[in-house]
């Protein structure tokens, strides 16, 4: 397993955000609801790396009878991925809070 | 995996068999792989929609070739070290020699003969030098005292050490200008030969006064 560090990246975090918030998806649909935020030719990139970190975790989708082509992975947060972005937030709202008081 | 009813292989399916020759099971199993199934899925969702089909092949293609550009920055890209005796090395090695082959043709097509020779030379000689490092990491030049300088491509910015690293360096150096520039053979040759007699004869001078040149410093002397 990878190091976690004690940041969270701007991608990591919205990839771990729309995971928690709609539940397991494939890369594609990450893509598609991140508003142009991700793309097709990173996100697995940045799914492998948060995969060697323990932030998420994958399996392959079933393939249905009859169905073609190769299986999608389906990609869920681990319960790390899900206390770093709690964390993350909590932090990051804490930090906006002081720098304007 | 399985084909369409009508016999024919998925779009990237031969890009998957060269990419797990070429990359490691783990680079393939979460990257390459997941890739390839979004353009079959997308491909096979168009039905027999034709443009459709072609959009899916284009967004397709497009994020595995930047998937391919990637690979140089990702960490788990390379094989493992010890994967290096594995029987499918030989083959990696051999694509990836195929790839560049390749590359260079393309390169002559769309430039001139002799750019394809500077660059062949090139690769060669970065090669050499990649590959003697590796053995002998520990001769690896140390960068100068300098604490910052601006950044530039040039030959007076490398740091070279003396050794057979720095030799190749030269060498290689050498050819790729002669190969580009023909007619300065002559004088590169003439100056490589006053350039090692002076360099034989500063040693020797050295050799016999060995404190010249250093400054008055009486805690360096002593």
């Amino acid at each position: 397993m990878g190091r976690v560090t004690g940041t969270l990246p701007a991608k990591e975090e919205l990839i771990l955000d729309l995971l928690v918030s709609e539940g397991p998806m494939h890369g594609l649909a990450l893509v598609e609801q991140s508003d142009g935020a991700l793309k097709r030719g990173t996100v697995y990139v940045t799914l492998g790396r948060m995969e060697a970190k323990g932030l998420v975790e994958s399996e392959q989708e079933p393939v249905p009878p009859g169905g073609i082509g190769l299986p999608r992975r389906i990609y869920r947060p681990t319960a790390l991925g899900t206390r770093m972005l709690r964390a993350w937030t909590a932090f990051t709202r804490e930090l906006a809070w002081g720098t304007k008081s | 995996m399985t084909s369409p009813d009508d016999g024919r292989r998925l779009p990237g399916t031969t890009l998957l068999t060269i990419a797990s020759w070429m990359f490691s099971e783990q680079f393939v199993s979460t990257v390459v792989h997941p890739t390839i199934a979004d353009l079959q899925s997308e491909f096979v969702a168009s039905g027999s929609n034709r443009v459709g089909r072609l959009r899916a092949l284009v967004r397709g293609y497009s994020a595995f070739w930047t998937v391919m550009l990637h690979v140089p920055l990702t960490q788990w890209a390379a094989p493992e070290r010890d994967a290096d005796a594995a029987p499918g090395f030989a083959v990696r090695q051999f694509a990836g020699g195929v790839t560049a082959l390749a590359l260079l043709f393309c390169a002559g097509a769309l430039f001139d003969v002799s750019a394809v020779i500077l660059m062949a030379a090139g690769a060669v000689c970065a090669v050499a030098i990649h590959h003697w490092y590796e053995r002998h990491p520990l001769s690896t030049a140390a960068p100068s005292d300098m604490p910052w300088r601006p950044p530039q491509i040039n030959f007076s910015s490398m740091d070279v050490a003396g050794n057979v690293g720095g030799l190749i360096f030269v060498v290689g150096s050498l050819l790729v200008v002669v190969l580009g520039v023909p007619f300065l053979l002559t004088i590169l040759m003439a100056g490589a030969a006053a350039g090692c007699l002076l360099a034989w004869r500063l040693a020797a001078w050295y050799r016999r006064h060995p404190n010249a040149g250093l400054p008055e410093n009486l805690i360096v002397l002593r």
